[in-house]
């Protein structure tokens, strides 16, 4: 065990200090700075320019009034809506733009439904105008003012307020839709993390491993220790730089988005369900290791960076499968397909970290899953460490399956 | 009787079909330096990578500081035949790091890493880059990475490979003053020379067999063919027992049948023959192993 920290020191040490690392770790909030600094730039403009498109501007609205039953306004109206005698006048002042939008009101407007706008564009904003909770009030506050209270008036203009009791998850509902999303998103972000996390970390395993292997160190380093003590060694080392990595983005990223993302950040994890934050963790946890000891397995197979680059990517898609086929997920999460990549364990950690926060997942998946990555990390160990040791001797050829196999066999 | 510090017994190797190491059988005691000898390809290096158990033999047992291949790796110090360091390193972080898989302190490390890039005058260099260095430096700061963790079997593979006359000397006085410390060394080369100068025994390979096996001083008397070097500055009549006679100035190579060197001497003796010099020649090294693997290519 020693060795294998010693291994994992060394590999974090030599490697935090790579120009590389640097310049890749500093590149990603740089990035990000200079995007804020864009949007701060032309943002304004974009931000307005939208709100126009979007809001029609409800201040200024006239009515004409022929079917007569808006005559005279309600006081609470005064101040937005003004009343025009007749079209023309209304025309006029749409024309003079003392009002954006004329509603013409039809005398047959309680058979027919009809309204009449007007506006000097016409298009979009008007559209918008017939969907806006402000007009349908003041179509039901007129229609039926001497007949109903104001209280009901409101009830009809806006008949549903949704608040949404799901029978399944137990217990009262937490948080409303806020809560719900955020069930969702800190897997789904977890998720991505993961994949992140090998795809980076086991980007520097190969470059290590291959670099070892070029440079012919490997056969020194093979005779002080072992090849699962080396392989060990890596992956806590490259993992723990990855992990470093990904916690200056992080950190950077909540810095740069301001407080609120900060705060959104550390009120995370209370309100999502604590188990499946709680298996969230886990399924990293035995995710990362099943990978990065494939990795570097793998990684030594190769004749140079690029071969083991490329062999190392198959895996590495197999990570990111469930991301991929996660749009099947939202219509049944407890589908077939999805149960088998939930026990199968390389695509496991992922799977079952999007699947957790959809739906109750059967508790028979959960242990299954954690039980059988629990049980493949030690046997990937041991066959990526021989294939390790014989990757890593041969010089300028791949090896075939036939050897492969006969690695493998020999104890 | 010397105890024993490594043993093979009847060890095979083969690769798809190829016998690199065939039966290969020896035994290398404490305090000696042992040579493991032959030509480009005879499976020295694949002996040796088993022995490191970065290769398992296919047959045969190895018992290295009395335990199988690969237990105590500590107090093993190990120069490949095919070199490398992390070339984008610091030379003194090599070491330490080298050191401190093979059990020692950082302190410890540091310190003795130091001392030895000293005898092997890098010690200037140890705040550089291992690819500063030239191919000769790297070569010594490989020997360096072998040693520093204070081995007690120290196992070179190719040694004096690449490097020049001057360091050479260098190196054989250094692996002479670890035998003087009680350390056990056993190196690979295929310059019969070095070897006959350093080795106290050796182990000869051919085609992955041993052709050639102990005591080196034992060995080429066996293998002496009477020869015997004589100077004088007077003429050389027939003498009895000899059968050829080569001449160079006033030096001459007499080949001897029937008769020994002690009686040829007796010989000029009488005869009053001026005796400027007399050697009893051994031949060298190398001119026995051609002649052993000959022999074995008759057969």
């Amino acid at each position: 065990m020693r060795r294998v920290l010693i291994v994992a020191r060394h590999e974090y040490l030599v490697n935090v200090r790579r120009v590389g690392f640097i310049v890749m770790t500093l590149l990603v909030p740089l990035i990000g700075a200079l995007g804020l600094f864009v949007a701060a730039f032309f943002g304004g403009q974009a931000a307005s320019l939208l709100a126009s498109t979007f809001t029609p501007e409800e201040g200024n609205i006239g009515v004409v009034d022929q079917m007569g039953a808006f005559t005279p306004l309600l006081s609470e109206y005064e101040e937005r809506i003004s009343l025009y005698l007749d079209e023309e006048q209304g025309r006029a002042a749409v024309r003079e733009e003392k009002i954006t939008t004329l509603l013409v009101i039809p005398e047959d407007y309680i058979e027919t439904g009809k309204v009449i706008i007007i506006s000097k564009e016409g298009g979009f904003g008007s559209a918008i105008l017939e969907e806006s909770d402000t007009l349908r009030a003041f179509f039901v506050d007129h229609l039926l003012r001497d007949e109903v209270d104001p209280a009901l008036r409101q009830r009809l203009a806006n008949p549903i307020e949704p608040v949404v009791v799901s029978l399944e998850q137990e217990g009262e509902p937490e948080g409303g839709p806020l809560s719900i999303i955020l069930n969702m998103m800190v897997p789904y972000f977890l998720g991505m993390l993961l994949v992140m996390t090998i795809f980076v970390s086991s980007g520097y395993l190969l470059q290590g491993v291959a670099k070892e292997k070029t440079s012919r160190v490997i056969e020194i380093l093979l005779s002080s220790v072992t090849a699962r003590e080396l392989l060990a060694g890596k992956v806590l080392g490259l993992g723990a730089l990855g992990l470093t990595q990904i916690s200056i983005w992080l950190a950077s990223s909540v810095v740069l988005s301001g407080g609120s993302a900060g705060l959104l950040g550390i009120s995370l994890p209370f309100m999502v369900r604590p188990q499946v934050l709680i298996l969230g963790v886990v399924y990293y946890v035995l995710g990362f290791l099943v990978y990065a000891v494939l990795m570097g397995g793998v990684g030594a197979l190769g004749t140079n960076q690029q071969e083991s680059q490329q062999l190392a990517g198959i895996f590495s898609l197999m990570a990111a499968i469930p991301l991929m086929v996660s749009g099947f997920m939202f219509t049944n999460p407890n589908m077939t397909f999805v149960r088998v990549l939930s026990w199968f364990p390389l695509t496991a950690p992922t799977m079952m970290l999007l699947r957790m926060p959809m739906a109750e997942v059967p508790m028979v998946d959960v242990v299954g899953s954690i039980v059988m990555l629990i049980i493949s990390i030690p046997i990937i160990l041991w066959a990526g460490s021989k294939l390790f040791r014989m990757g890593l001797l041969m010089y300028g050829k791949r090896p075939s399956l036939r050897q492969i196999a006969r690695a493998l066999r020999q104890a | 009787m010397p105890q024993t510090i490594l043993e093979t017994r009847n060890l095979v190797k083969r690769y798809n079909g190829f016998t690199a190491v065939d039966d290969l059988s020896f035994e290398v005691y404490e305090g000696e330096i042992f040579g493991l000898l032959g030509p480009n390809g005879a499976g020295k290096t694949t002996a040796i990578r088993t022995i490191m158990d970065i290769f398992k033999p296919d047959e045969g047992t190895i018992t290295v500081l009395g335990e199988p291949p690969g237990v105590v790796r500590r107090r093993i110090g190990y120069l490949p035949e095919e070199r490398g360091l992390y070339q984008d390193l610091k030379v003194l972080d090599v070491l330490v790091y080298l050191a401190q898989l093979k059990g020692t302190s950082r302190s410890t490390a540091r310190e003795q890493s130091l001392i030895w890039l000293d005898k092997v005058e890098l010690g200037d260099w140890a705040n550089k880059k291992v690819q500063d260095l030239s191919r000769g430096m790297q070569q010594k700061l490989q020997f360096v990475a072998s040693v520093v963790h204070d081995p007690q079997l120290l196992i070179l593979d190719e040694p004096f490979q690449g490097l020049d006359p001057i360091n050479v000397d260098l190196l054989k006085g250094l692996i002479r003053d670890l035998r003087s410390e009680g350390k056990t060394v056993m190196l690979s080369a295929h310059q019969m020379n070095l070897v006959e100068a350093l080795c106290d025994r050796i182990l000869l390979i051919d085609d992955g067999k041993g052709v050639l096996y102990g005591d080196l001083a034992e060995i080429k008397r066996r293998h002496a063919p009477g020869t015997v070097r004589l100077r004088t500055s007077d003429p050389l009549v027939e003498l009895p027992g000899v059968i050829r006679v080569e001449q160079r100035d006033d030096t001459y190579t007499l080949t001897l049948e029937g008769v020994t060197a002690q009686d040829l001497l007796r010989e000029l003796l009488e005869r009053d023959i001026s005796v400027g010099s007399f050697e009893v020649a051994t031949a060298p090294l190398e001119d026995i192993f051609i002649a052993v693997v000959k022999e074995r290519d008759d057969a």
